[in-house]
This record gives structure tokens, sequence and C-alpha cells, in this order.
């Protein structure tokens, strides 16, 4: 399914927000990379696609109902084992119907996980004065707390994204610190310049959150991502 | 929001070209607006016609007065308008008949208030009665509720508080009129700034910052755009715009509004932290516009950008007098992230150690020279010439108090001839900061006449050095 379609289907069925393995299949058409994902309804397809993927796995909930998935207890890292894997499955439906009740749930995404990296934020949206913006950021789920972002106009080059990451802390992360090795800064650019090109292309795109992206030292790669659709 | 019809496109020429000005609104009474604007009006070279316009007056400041447009037989371009805001829409009525029988009235500079600043219908409602019948035949409309316009090479002035003002390389863009008159007003008495063109844009229905971005571009006079900015419909136009002046010459803003809440109803973490003035920080980076965090930092950028040529490269020399202030400079330099301290050459550090006391500092750190109070007045000169000859060296700030043992004007003097002594296509950027402020006049003025900028603060004077490195590095990517 190209990406026209998936965001006419997301209109006509009313959806705000695109699913997330929907919005990975937006990603690619932009050449945005993302862990090889998953999407299974039943535990069976769950243990089918983790065995495919190869351990560790990271299983989050698909629902309509849930924005913020980390804090509805809908996403489990770390899993290594098909038994464990198995408890986990359990354990999501659990902490969802805990946290938010009994609400209509897709499936699950079975994740294959990325290696540690530092952790960023690109997001955009479509702002009514300034058109497409892209941000770009210190990520996780303190990003709201400590504002460490640095906002373009899209679209943008290469030279204007590394710009905009030098402004940030993050930058001085991204450099290297205790050890770790430094981050693959043009990749990360382009990931910005990338998320610029994807939100003056879509419309019908009004928000965008790329958090975290794992910025490695071989790539970045977009880990969850959230895609509005508005007008 | 007031939604008019326009027939735009029409140039501004009308307003920084013209011929004859008729005031509306004239008034004969000491201490009224409308007899202030008449007295500024006259007090610039303006070579062609007043024309004050008051039924109940026969003459304004020796000016004959008219009792209405009509009346006026020669041709009038710009027309003020300062009523009282429920007269101003029978005012553009009479304006709008004079352009369909005589077709002389270009722009409408409306300073009176009570429209939509008022933020209720009925200020809405009247501006837009005010702007209808002037915007649909192309007259170009400043305002309403601003302080109007100065052209000091044209001689023309609509406002009420600026009368005769030095000539120079500054032209300011307002959404506040009080903000930017103080500006000019702040500047004065040590002849700091010197102007080109200024223009209150009010509530900038039609007349806007867009428009007056493109103008000054072109605009001979104009070498440095001060924009004092609360927000515009047209932002991405405005960026846009603003990225094309930019190649040509600097533009220096402070924007208002750093903690306006978003209010943005969002479903993402991105919707819900982006504000717009985190935006336009973006967006002015990414445009080359100069964006200033406080006051002192926008009068005196935009004043260096007037008097000073743009640093060549980012290696900065810091040249003092005393310790601390220095010490103080040099921390906001390194906090810019933009400045490097420069790495003086082997024969700038052997000529100074030469004639400086043994117990100045040259070079500790990179860059930094501390001269000790026992420099005399024309040591500073030889200092400033060793200094500025240094191609390690792309800007230099210099701090002193001065010592009361010094002559302040034979020290500046000494400083001026040092500077001047190299042809304009070597000289650098230099700020000069006279910490002892005000106590130090007569000297600040004899620099500021050879257009050598002084400031209090030496970290203000880092903040200024720092805005100049990052837009003459925005004009070098650009290849410009």
């Amino acid at each position: 399914m190209g990406y026209r379609e998936i965001i006419e289907r997301a209109i006509d069925t009313g959806r705000e927000v695109l699913p997330e393995h929907e919005a990975y299949q937006v990603c690619e058409e932009f050449g945005i990379a993302y862990p090889p994902t998953r999407f299974a309804t039943t535990r069976e397809e769950t243990v089918e696609a983790a065995e495919s993927l190869g351990y560790p796995v990271v299983l989050k909930i698909v629902s309509p109902a849930v924005v913020h998935k980390s804090d509805a207890g809908g996403v489990i890292v770390g899993i290594v084992s098909q038994s464990e894997l198995k408890d986990a499955y359990d354990l999501l439906f659990a902490n969802v119907k805990e946290k938010v009740g009994d609400v209509p749930i897709d499936g699950v995404l079975i994740q294959k996980a990325m290696p540690k990296a530092a952790e960023v934020v690109v997001g955009g949206l479509k702002d009514d004065l300034f058109g497409p913006v892209v941000m770009f950021g210190s990520g996780g789920i303190l990003v709201e707390i400590f504002k460490d972002v640095s906002f373009r106009l899209a679209p943008l080059d290469r030279d204007e994204a590394m710009r905009q990451i030098k402004e940030t802390k993050a930058y001085e992360i991204l450099k290297g610190v205790r050890g770790a090795p430094p981050s693959d800064l043009d990749a990360l650019a382009d990931l910005i310049v990338n998320a610029g090109k994807l939100l003056s292309a879509l419309p019908e795109i009004k928000e965008l959150d790329f958090n975290p992206v794992f910025a490695g030292s071989d790539g970045s790669v977009v880990v969850d991502a959230r895609m509005v659709i508005g007008s | 929001m007031v939604h008019v019809e326009t027939t735009a496109g029409s140039s501004l020429d009308g307003l920084f070209k013209a011929e004859g000005i008729a005031i509306i609104g004239a008034s004969s009474k000491v201490g009224k607006p409308g007899n202030k604007i008449v007295e500024y009006a006259l007090e610039l070279d303006f070579k062609g016609e007043i024309y004050p316009i008051n039924p109940g007056a026969e003459e304004i400041m020796g000016l004959k007065c008219y009792r209405d447009l009509e009346a006026i037989e020669g041709k009038v371009d710009i027309v003020v308008v300062v009523l009282h805001s429920d007269d101003c829409v029978t005012a553009a009525q009479k304006i709008a008949q004079r352009k369909d029988e005589k077709g002389d009235i270009s722009v409408v500079v409306v300073v009176s208030g009570g429209f939509s600043e008022r933020g209720d219908e009925e200020g809405r409602e009247r501006e837009k009665a005010l702007l209808e019948p002037l915007m649909s035949r192309g007259i170009r409309v400043v305002g309403p509720n601003c302080q109007g316009i100065i052209d000091t090479y044209q001689g023309i002035n609509t406002t009420f508080d600026v009368g005769k003002y030095k000539k120079g390389g500054l032209s300011v863009i307002t959404q506040s009129g009080a903000f930017a008159v103080s500006y000019l007003m702040w500047a004065d008495p040590l002849g700091m700034l010197g102007l080109s063109k200024f223009v209150s844009v009010g509530n900038m229905r039609d007349v806007s910052a867009i428009d007056l971005l493109n103008y000054f571009a072109d605009d001979e006079s104009t070498k440095v755009i001060a924009l004092y900015l609360e927000g515009a419909n047209e932002a991405r136009k405005l960026i846009e715009t603003a990225a094309e002046v930019s190649k040509k010459k600097p533009i220096v803003t402070m924007k208002a509004g750093r903690t306006e809440l978003g209010g943005r109803a969002a479903q993402s973490h991105t919707g819900s932290i982006a504000g717009s003035f985190e935006m336009y920080k973006g967006a002015f980076r990414q445009s080359g516009v100069i964006q200033t965090f406080n006051v002192p930092e926008f009068y005196h950028t935009a004043a260096a950008f007037s008097k000073m040529p743009m640093p060549k490269g980012n290696r900065v020399c810091v040249l003092t007098v005393v310790g601390g202030p220095g010490t103080l400079c040099v921390d906001e330099l390194i906090t810019s992230g933009v400045v490097e301290l420069a790495k003086l050459s082997e024969e700038t550090k052997s000529r100074l150690k030469e004639i400086l006391a043994p117990t100045a500092n040259v070079g500790k750190p990179d860059g930094y020279i501390d001269m000790t109070g026992s420099v005399s007045e024309t040591l500073h000169k030889e200092v400033f010439k060793i200094v500025l000859s240094d191609k390690n060296i792309d800007g230099v700030i210099y701090l002193t108090t001065p010592p009361a043992f010094l002559d302040e004007e034979l020290l500046a003097k000494n400083i001026v001839s040092a500077y001047q002594s190299f042809p304009e296509e070597e000289r650098k950027p230099v700020l000069s900061v006279l910490l002892y402020g005000f106590s130090v006049a007569k000297g600040r003025r004899i620099m500021e006449d050879a257009d050598m900028p002084t400031l209090d603060y030496p970290d203000t004077a880092a903040q200024v050095m720092a805005n100049m490195i990052r837009y003459s590095q925005y004009r070098s990517r650009n290849n410009c």
C-alpha cells in the first residue's frame, strides 16, 4: 500500500493518528530508516514474527485509543526468548486494560531491538503561520520538560539541518561522551531533511514525532513514529 | 480579521519621494500631537510643500492652513491623518474623492488609534471602513495606530516625537512606535545612530514589514535594517523575504512574545512544544536575520552594523585596560559559540611587549591583551595600529573606564586617528566599551562622530561582536 492510500484510508476511517506500522510505511517512501517490524493480531502470529525477526525484540500495543503508549504500559522492551515473549504478550494487554480500560485494540507490533545509541527527537508540524516546520532536539519522554529543541522551516538542506543540530545541547552528546562513539551526524541531518520533505509533500500530516530516534555511529533509526492527520 | 480588496503592488516610492504632504488634523494649539507633527515636519530639510489642514486656523507655524483637502492646488503625495478615530473614516472618503478627481495621493499615514488594536468589533469595523476607500484605489496605507514615517535624506517626517535627526545608514521598521522612537531618542545625545528611514507600521494593515524589507534592500542609503516585530500574519513570506534581503544587508530584529503560550491542542510532543517564538528563532537563524534577546543588544547591534564594516572571520581580540570587565567580555564571547579568540601574531606580541609596561599581559589567553592602567593617550594610538594590522585578528573589542588621569577627548582622538590611518577596505570592526558611560560622554561623542561605536557594557559588546560574526557567516555561506 502506498503512502497516499494509507493517508486516505486514515481520513476515511476518521483516524487522527496513523497506526505506527503504517507510519513506518510512509517513512519508507521518504528514505527514513526504522527497525524491522511486524504487525500481528494473535499470540501465534506474534511468536512467528519474533522468531523470524530474531531476538531481542520489543512489543508494542497498536490501538487508536492509546496515544501515549509507554504511559499506558503499552511498550515492553528487552524480550530475549519465546517464553519471555509469551509472558510479555499477556502483560501488555493486562497493562493497557488496567491503565486505559477496555478499549479497541488492533493488534501488536513486534520490533527488532536496535543497538543502544544516543536518543534524540525529530519532529515536525504544519504551522498556521509558518507552514511545514521541522524540530530537532534531545529525545525521550522528557522532551516537553527540557525543551532542548531547535526549529527550521521545511524544506531545508543538509547544511541547514546540521546547523539546527548544533544549536542544541543534544549535539554535545552526539559528539560522543563517556567512551561512546560519535554519532553519524550526516545520517541524522539527512533524516531531518527527509522529515522536512515528507511534511512538505503530505499536506494531510499535521504533526509528526519521531521519538526517539537512535542516532548511532552508523546511521539513524526511528524507533517510534507518530503521525497525526488533520486538515 | 479585516479583509479588504486591494489593487496592491503600488510602489512605496510615494512614501519616500513625496513632493507634497498634507496633514489632516494639523493644530495651532501647542501641546497637541497635530501641532508637533507640523513642527517636526518643518525641522527636516524637506524640499516639497507641507499643507496643514484645519478649517479653524489661518496658519500654523507660518504655513498657510487649508480648510480641507480639496482646497490644496499643488500635488499631494502623502496625507497624514491625525484625527479622532470617529473622524478618520470621513477623512478617508475625502481622500478617495480627491484621488478620483486629481489622481495624486499615493500614501496615507494614519497616526490615529482606535481601530483593530482595540480588539473589539467596533474597532475592526471602523478599520475596514477606513481602509476600503483607500486600498481599493491603490493608495498605500501606513498604520493605523502608528507614529508614521521619517526619511532624513528627503526631509520627510510625519512623527510627533522625533525632530531633526542625524543622517546615516540605519532604517527602522517597527510594530511599536514607542519602542523604536525610544531607540532613536536614547541614541541621540551621543550621536550613536545615523538614520536613513523610519516606518512605524502600527496595525500593519497594508504597508507591511515585508514591503519595507524589500524596499530597503534596494535603498542605497540603508546599510542596516532594524526590525521590531510582535507578529506577522504572513510569517513564512516574511522569512523568505528576509532570507533574500539578508544577502544584501543585515536585518537586526527584536521579537516580542517570548513567554507567549502556544495554546495548541496537540497530539504530539512536537505540537505541544512548538511555540511561535521558538519557530521564529529557528527561522531567523535560517534566513540570516540577526535576532537579539535583550534591548541593549538590539540597540547596539544595529548601531554597530550601521557604522562598522563586517568582520571577515570570527577571530576576536579583547584589548583592555581593566581586568574584570575584560574577563566578563571574554566569558560572553565564548558563550556565544561563534567566536574564537584570535591568536596574536609573533610580530604583534613582540611589538606590543616593546612599548607596553612589563606588567602588561599580551596574549594570555590567546587574543587577550591587558595594557594595564599605565597606557597613555598616545600609546593607545600605537597599540591600536599594531593590533589592527594583525592579519590574525578579524575584530576588536576595546575596554576602558577610562581612568580620570587621562584626557578622555585626547584619548578618543588618538583612537580615531589610529583607526582612520587604515584605508577603508582594510578596516575591521572595533567596538569600544567605555565603562564610565555618560560620565565620559565627551570622549564617546568624538568616537561616535567618527563612526566608531561606543558601549557601556562588556557583555553587550561581546553579544554585538558575535552577532556581526553570525551575519558575516550567513553572507559567506551564501557566497555574497
